[in-house]
C-alpha cells in the first residue's frame, strides 16, 4: 500500500513523476512510482538498494524509465531541455580533479553555456554561497571529503537550476559545514527551488524536509509531511508522553480507551502511552481529559521521527499480505 | 531557471572540445604514444644511417615501403588512434565524471561530436606531425613522400578515430577491444590472402596508396587484390561516417552507469 498525502487544489509541482518502472534485466528497480515534487526540500528516504539511486539517475536524464514518465518543467527528464531545470550532486568524490576548485566551476559555468563575465561572475557567485572562495584555487585532488562536496555542489548550482538533486550531499561534511549547508538548502527552498535530498541520515530530514519519500524494495512506500505520513498509517503504534499531576491515579482508566495499548508510569509525574490509532487516540484523549478533570503539563508524542515511522514503514511493508 | 538569460550552445560544444583536448593531452595516453613516437624515430634514424655492408644512401621508395607502409600504416597509426579515441568517453565513465557531462543541457549526440573533433585534431596533430618528422629524419625525397602520404593518413586516422570512438560509446573497457581489433583484424587478418581483409581499414589506405603512389608501392603479400584508389578514399570516407553517425546515435540512447 501507498500512502500519499491529498493533492493540492493548485499543482505546483516541478517534477512529475508517472507510474515509472524500471528493469535492469530480470530486476525490477522501481515498481509503478508516482509522484510530484514541488518547490521546498523534499527528503528521499530507503535502504542500500531500495530504488533511490534508480530513481535520481531517472530525474536527472541519467537513465530512461522502462515504462512510464517523467517531467521536469513539463519537459521529459531525459531530454537536454529538461536538464537545463536541474542541477546534480552525484554520489561519490569524482570529478575532474586534476583541475583547481575555481576552475572547475569555470569549466561547468562553461558547459552550461555561459561565457566571458557571466561565467565568471556565476563562479565567484556559488563559490560564495558555499564558502569555498577563499580555497578556491588549490587543485580538487588535494580537497578533503567535505571540500569536495562543496565544490560538487556549487558544480550542480551553477546554472541557478529549479530542481536540485542532491545524493546524500552532507556525506563527510563536518557539523558546522552541515549546519551551513542546512541553511543553504533552506534558502533554496525558501527561494522557491525544489531541493530534492537523498540521505541515510534520517534525523537531519526530520528537520530539513518538508515532504518525504519513502522508498524500499523499488516501491514508494509512502510520500508527504512526516506528520501527514504518520496520520495516515491508522495502525501506527505512537508512543506518547503526558505529564499531569497525578499519573497513577488516571493509568487505570486510561487503558480502557480502545487506542491505547500500554501504559507505563514514572513517577513523580509522567506517563508513557503507546497508543495503536493517533487520530482516534487524540479524539479519545480530549474527552478522557474533560471528563477525569486532568491538569495536563504536557502532553508529546516521542516518535514521530523519520526513523520511527520509517521503521514502522519497513517492519509493514515486510509483513505478508 | 531565468530563461531571459543568453546561454550558447556553441560556447558549451567548444567546452566539451576543450575540456576532452587538455584531459586527453595530458593523460597517460600521451606518454605511451610519445614513448612509441621516439622508439619510431630512433628505428628510422638507425634505418637511414649508410652502414658499411649497406652504404647506398636510402632513397623515398624504401622509406614509403621499408619503413611508412609497414612500421607507421600498420602499426603506429591504429595504436595512436585507439590510444586515444577508444578512452575519450571510456575514460570518463571509469573515472565517473561522464555524469557532469550528461547533466548539461547539451543534446547527447553534439557532446558527442565535440568529443570527436577534439580526439580527432589531437590525433591527427600526432599522426602527421609523426609522419613529417619520420620523413624529414630521412631527407631523400622527403617531402614528395610527405605528399603522398598526408592524405591517405589524415583519411584513415579520422576512420579509425570514428571507429574507436563507437567503441568508446558503446562498451566499458574500450581500449581493450580496440588493442584486441587493432591487432588481430587490422594486423593479422589484413596480412593474409582472402576477402577478410576488405573490413579493415588498413586494406584501403594500402590500396589508395598502390593506386596513387609514384615510388612503386606494391603489396608484399600474394592475391592482396587491391581495390582503386578512388574508392578505397570514398570507402574511407563513407566508413568514417557511418562509425562517426553510430557513435552519436550509440551515446544519444545509451544509459551509462
Amino acid at each position: 500500500m501507498t500512502l500519499e498525502s491529498p493533492p493540492t487544489a493548485e499543482s505546483s509541482s516541478l517534477v512529475e513523476v508517472r507510474h515509472v518502472s524500471k528493469w535492469f534485466g530480470p530486476l525490477m528497480a522501481l515498481n509503478d512510482i508516482s509522484l510530484e515534487i514541488g518547490p521546498g526540500i523534499t527528503g528521499l528516504i530507503g535502504p542500500n538498494g531500495a530504488g533511490k539511486t534508480t530513481l535520481l539517475k531517472l530525474l536527472t536524464g541519467q537513465s530512461k524509465p522502462t515504462l512510464g514518465e517523467i517531467r521536469i518543467c513539463g519537459h521529459e527528464a531525459w531530454l537536454a531541455k529538461a536538464k537545463a531545470h536541474v542541477g546534480f550532486c552525484p554520489y561519490g568524490d569524482a570529478t575532474w580533479d586534476e583541475l583547481s576548485g575555481r576552475r572547475l566551476v569555470r569549466v561547468t559555468a562553461g558547459l552550461h553555456g555561459f561565457t566571458g563575465d557571466e561565467a565568471e561572475r556565476r563562479t565567484e557567485s556559488v563559490l560564495e554561497t558555499v564558502g569555498m572562495s577563499d580555497r578556491a584555487d588549490r587543485p580538487v585532488r588535494t580537497y578533503s571529503k567535505g571540500m569536495r562536496q562543496r565544490i560538487k555542489l556549487c558544480q550542480a548550482l551553477i546554472h541557478d537550476p529549479d530542481l536540485l538533486v542532491l545524493d546524500e550531499p552532507l556525506n563527510g561534511i563536518d557539523p558546522v559545514g552541515r549546519e551551513e549547508l542546512n541553511e543553504l538548502f533552506l534558502r533554496l527552498a525558501r527561494a522557491g527551488k525544489a531541493v530534492l535530498i537523498s540521505s541515510h541520515i534520517l534525523n537531519e530530514m526530520d528537520e530539513l524536509a518538508d515532504h518525504i519519500l519513502f522508498v524500499c524494495r523499488g516501491k514508494l512506500l509512502a510520500s508527504g509531511s512526516l506528520e501527514t505520513i504518520r496520520d495516515l498509517l491508522d495502525d501506527y503504534p505512537l508512543k506518547v508522553h503526558v505529564s499531569c499531576e497525578s499519573p497513577r491515579q488516571i493509568a487505570s482508566p486510561l487503558m480502557a480507551l480502545e487506542s491505547v495499548k500500554s501504559v507505563s508510569v514514572q513517577p513523580p509525574e509522567d506517563l508513557f502511552l503507546e497508543v495503536q490509532n493517533p487520530n482516534r487516540f487524540y479524539a479519545e484523549f480530549g474527552e478522557f481529559a474533560t471528563t477525569h478533570d486532568i491538569q495536563l503539563h504536557r502532553l508529546k508524542a516521542t516518535d514521530t521521527s523519520a526513523e520511527a515511522v520509517f521503521d514502522y514503514l519497513m517492519e509493514r511493508a515486510s509483513r505478508p499480505e | 531557471m531565468d530563461s531571459t538569460l543568453k546561454i550558447s550552445r556553441f560556447a558549451a560544444c567548444l567546452q566539451v572540445f576543450s575540456l576532452t583536448l587538455r584531459r586527453q593531452f595530458f593523460s597517460r595516453q600521451t606518454i605511451v604514444v610519445g614513448v612509441l613516437l621516439l622508439l619510431a624515430l630512433v628505428i628510422t634514424i638507425i634505418w637511414a644511417i649508410p652502414w658499411p655492408w649497406s652504404p647506398e644512401p636510402r632513397t623515398g621508395e624504401q622509406l614509403a615501403g621499408q619503413i611508412l607502409s609497414l612500421l607507421y600504416m600498420g602499426f603506429l597509426l591504429p595504436i595512436v588512434s585507439l590510444g586515444y579515441a577508444s578512452s575519450a568517453i571510456s575514460s570518463e565513465r571509469t573515472g565517473q565524471t561522464l555524469v557532469y557531462l550528461l547533466s548539461t543541457s547539451i543534446p547527447r549526440p553534439l557532446i558527442y561530436l565535440s568529443q570527436f573533433a577534439a580526439v580527432l585534431l589531437l590525433t591527427l596533430g600526432i599522426t602527421l606531425g609523426c609522419l613529417t618528422s619520420l620523413c624529414v629524419t630521412v631527407g631523400m625525397d622527403s617531402i614528395a613522400v610527405l605528399r603522398e602520404f598526408t592524405p591517405v593518413v589524415a583519411l584513415a586516422t579520422v576512420c579509425y578515430v570514428a571507429l574507436f570512438m563507437l567503441f568508446s560509446a558503446w562498451i566499458r573497457r574500450a581500449t581493450f577491444l580496440a588493442l584486441a581489433y587493432a591487432l588481430m583484424i587490422e594486423t593479422l587478418s589484413a596480412n593474409i590472402p582472402g576477402v577478410v581483409k576488405r573490413i579493415t581499414v588498413s586494406f584501403y589506405a594500402n590500396s589508395w596508396l598502390y593506386d596513387y603512389s609514384t615510388f612503386g608501392l606494391e603489396p608484399n603479400i600474394p592475391a592482396y587484390d587491391p581495390v582503386a584508389g578512388g574508392t578505397a578514399m570514398w570507402v574511407l570516407i563513407a566508413a568514417s561516417l557511418g562509425f562517426l553517425a553510430l557513435g552519436m546515435w550509440v551515446f544519444s540512447r545509451k544509459e551509462y552507469e
